[in-house]
């Protein structure tokens, strides 16, 4: 009778086997919906019909690089992507115009509010309209989130000189550093 | 002596007046015929520079070639520029960059200017050269580092301004 409640361990290994699977198809599904979540971004430079410095949201979506501004959206098709690179940089915590009026501060006050700043990633790519010409994009978004996006666009066709990322110009933007070409 | 002073004067404003629009005609004769202007690829074989230093100034110049008057900037590679008579091919060489630091700028106001020199070569398709210019671009105060390529963008449209004439650019 007892013999008939409690499982053998051959059926609670394959249990056991079967709720991991069931749990590792959800974590993954999880993680991808996580990654296609748009991001808060600011183009600086480079999409067709956006202004420069334009702030708005990153995605990808649907084999796009989907980015929304207000009202207005600008789609890039990742296969049409021939590098994508990101970088790291900073900006100043304090922002643009509170930054600027607060260089009048007195004792060195602004000076000292320039001394914070935070940390952000860069994206940029390179792709090709329709007509063959070479346009690129550049975006800066909350640091450790432009390798996810870089990944998305991957796995949707785009290309990349460098996978494994190593930016090592990146550094450069960052920290001071010279590189001066022969004289002419 | 005033007798004489006034016609000498009237004179001298008579010579400038005719000598200013020779000059004028002169130099616009030496400027090179284009039908259209295409913008390569900033290259950057011997400096490294980072991805968004080299996008931000291949837009930012033909976003300013714009600006000044250039109604057909053609992209690299775009097809379309193929078989336009007296086309105009940008080569831009990048030879000298600083990394600054905004930071070290706001902060001392003397340090961290970021600087980028840039070899401009205007040429034919064909590759004879037409125009070689070094162009630089800086940011000694105010703003981040990419507005150093803003700054060689403005400088190296001024160049292509002053010394290339296309048909509906005057």
């Amino acid at each position: 009778m007892t013999k008939d409640t409690y499982m053998t361990p051959k059926r609670v290994i394959v249990f056991v086997g079967l709720v991991l699977v069931f749990a590792g198809t959800l974590i993954s599904r999880a993680k991808a919906q996580q990654i296609s979540r748009p991001t808060s971004v600011v183009q600086l430079t480079g999409l067709a019909g956006v202004k420069e410095n334009a702030k708005g949201t990153l995605s990808v979506e649907k084999g796009n690089l989907h980015f929304v501004q207000g009202k207005r959206s600008s789609d890039v098709s990742a296969t049409s992507v021939e590098d994508v690179v990101t970088g790291s940089d900073s900006q100043k915590t304090v922002g643009k115009t509170v930054g600027m009026l607060s260089m009048a501060a007195p004792y060195g006050g602004g000076r000292f509010l320039s001394l914070f700043r935070t940390k952000i990633d860069t994206l940029t790519i390179l792709y090709r309209d329709a007509d063959g010409g070479l346009h690129g994009a550049v975006f800066t978004m909350p640091a450790g989130t432009a390798d996810e996006i870089k990944k998305e666009l991957l796995a949707n066709g785009a290309h990349a000189t460098a996978v494994e990322d190593s930016n090592p110009a990146a550094s450069a933007t960052s920290s001071p550093s010279s590189q001066k070409g022969p004289k002419q | 002596m005033k007798r004489l002073l006034t016609p000498g004067i009237w004179l001298c404003v008579a010579a400038v007046l005719f000598a200013c629009p020779l000059f004028a005609r002169k130099s616009r004769s030496t400027r090179i015929k284009a039908g259209a202007i295409q913008v390569g690829m900033i290259q950057s074989d011997e400096i490294k520079l980072p991805a968004e230093f080299q996008i931000a100034l291949y837009e930012n110049l033909i976003r300013q070639l714009g600006k000044q008057g250039f109604q057909h900037v053609y992209r690299d590679g775009d097809r379309n520029a193929i078989g336009i008579t007296d086309l105009v091919v940008l080569h831009s060489t990048v030879r000298g960059f600083k990394a600054g630091s905004e930071r070290a700028r706001q902060v001392t106001t003397v340090s961290g200017a970021t600087s980028i020199t840039v070899h401009c070569q205007f040429s034919r398709p064909d590759g004879t050269s037409l125009l070689e210019r070094d162009v630089n671009g800086k940011v000694r105060f105010f703003g981040g580092n990419l507005k150093a390529t803003y700054d060689f963008a403005k400088k190296a449209a001024r160049v292509a301004h002053e010394n290339v004439s296309l048909p509906d650019h005057e």
